[in-house]
């Protein structure tokens, strides 16, 4: 009894990194910790999750037996939104059918290794994204070519530097500089026409959407620590393009005396 | 209009592989995105207002996205995250930081203010329409208890 409590123990928590991992909102986290214990009959589960760690008590109220508590700590978080809706399916099934707990965990395994989609449609889809958005602002088609190759440069560059594991600010204001100095160069070769839209279409594929939008998720579930803490990420991260991008115009204008 | 349909449905489109959303899911996600663009542009003409224009679009991208899925069995961020994408003020964010830029405060203040208000307006609508919706099957769940 008390090796497999702790045994789900760690299926709950490892089900919980992957989704916190792959940016899923904290409510979200807690409601599959409680659920997957649950499904193995844990009578009493408290789990308190942020976007930087989460903690998990189980006891199975008995006076004999002590409680188990686990702490993980998320360090390096990215969106993949396929993982996290495996894994909620996964908990799904659970309630629903029997599995032992090393059967879930191989599941969670298979989960957490799933390959992302390969590198060079995702830069593609970063161009596309980019370049289109461009269009819906009424952007040229010149402007159009121009945002869809500086969008493809600044994916490759801010992917770069996310493997040696830099910080956001690092990576936002490396995007923005790029961004800038890339469309100020296309407008001045003839290929771009509108500066500004080719600026504000490449830099969409930085800004933080969906850090704004799992923090307002997370303030309407009441969980208004992970609230603050990811709608301070989204401001740190729209600084951070907006001093990129501010930067090298800045110092643009002041060499070249005009853009 | 069509024309702006294709432009937001291939844009969510690019950025639903850059989220790394389920195959089967991206089709769907993008005409979230796109419904939610005709949506924020329709209102725009027809009201006159950045602000309110983004709330309904964002009301349309949820809703859509809450009925998406409960039907195909997903999670609701998988279609709201793409599908919010193109509503969000990136071009007011641009602007407010060039009117810092050429200290142009009076600017700084309107498009920034406006830019704010998109953002809430955005957040709220997605908040309304979540809160409602959990309030439906809340009360659907307790009459099943009653019975």
């Amino acid at each position: 009894m008390h090796s497999s409590m702790k045994n789900i123990l760690a299926l709950a928590i490892y089900a919980g990194e992957i989704m916190l991992k792959n940016g899923a909102e904290t409510y979200r986290v807690e409601d599959t910790i409680i659920r997957i214990c649950h499904a193995y009959n844990i009578p009493y589960v408290e789990s308190f999750v942020t976007p930087t760690g989460i903690f998990v008590s189980v006891d199975n109220k008995n006076n004999d037996t002590e409680a188990f508590t686990f702490i993980k700590r998320i360090q390096f978080r990215s969106i993949d939104l396929n993982k996290i809706s495996q894994v909620n399916n996964f908990s799904r099934k659970l309630a629903t059918s029997y599995l032992s707990v090393e059967e879930g965990m191989n599941i969670l395994k298979s989960i957490d290794t799933l390959p992302k989609y390969p590198r060079m449609l995702k830069i593609i889809g970063a161009g596309f994204a980019s370049s289109f958005f461009g269009l819906l602002l009424g952007a040229t088609y010149n402007d159009f070519f121009s945002s869809f190759f500086i969008a493809l440069i600044i994916y490759i560059a801010v992917s770069f530097v996310d493997r040696l594991h830099s910080n956001l600010f690092i990576q936002n204001f490396i995007g923005g500089a790029i961004a800038a100095l890339l469309a100020i160069l296309s407008v001045n070769i003839n290929l771009g026409i509108n500066i500004d839209k080719i600026i504000i279409s490449s830099i969409m594929i930085l800004v933080p959407g969906v850090a704004i939008t799992n923090a307002i998720r997370d303030y309407i579930s009441g969980e208004l620590l992970s609230g603050v803490a990811r709608s301070a990420e989204a401001i740190i991260v729209a600084v951070s393009i907006a001093v990129g991008v501010g930067a090298v115009m800045n110092t643009w204008i002041y060499i070249f005396g005009g853009i | 209009m069509f024309l702006q349909f294709i432009f937001s449905f291939l844009s969510t489109l690019g950025f639903a592989i850059l989220f790394n959303i389920p195959k089967k899911a991206i089709i769907k996600a993008s005409i979230v995105g796109g419904t939610g663009w005709i949506a924020y542009v329709y209102s725009n003409e027809k009201f006159h207002s950045l602000i309110v224009a983004s709330f309904i679009g964002a009301c349309i991208v949820a809703i859509i996205s809450e009925i998406f899925a409960r039907k195909f069995k997903e999670t609701v961020t998988v279609f709201i995250i793409p599908g919010i994408i193109p509503l969000v003020p990136g071009a007011g964010m641009y602007y407010t930081m060039l009117a810092v830029i050429k200290k142009d405060f009076d600017k700084f203040a309107t498009i920034g203010s406006e830019t704010m208000f998109v953002a809430g307006g955005i957040a709220t609508a997605i908040l309304i329409v979540s809160s409602i919706t959990r309030m439906i099957f809340q009360s659907k769940e307790n009459k099943k208890q009653k019975i």
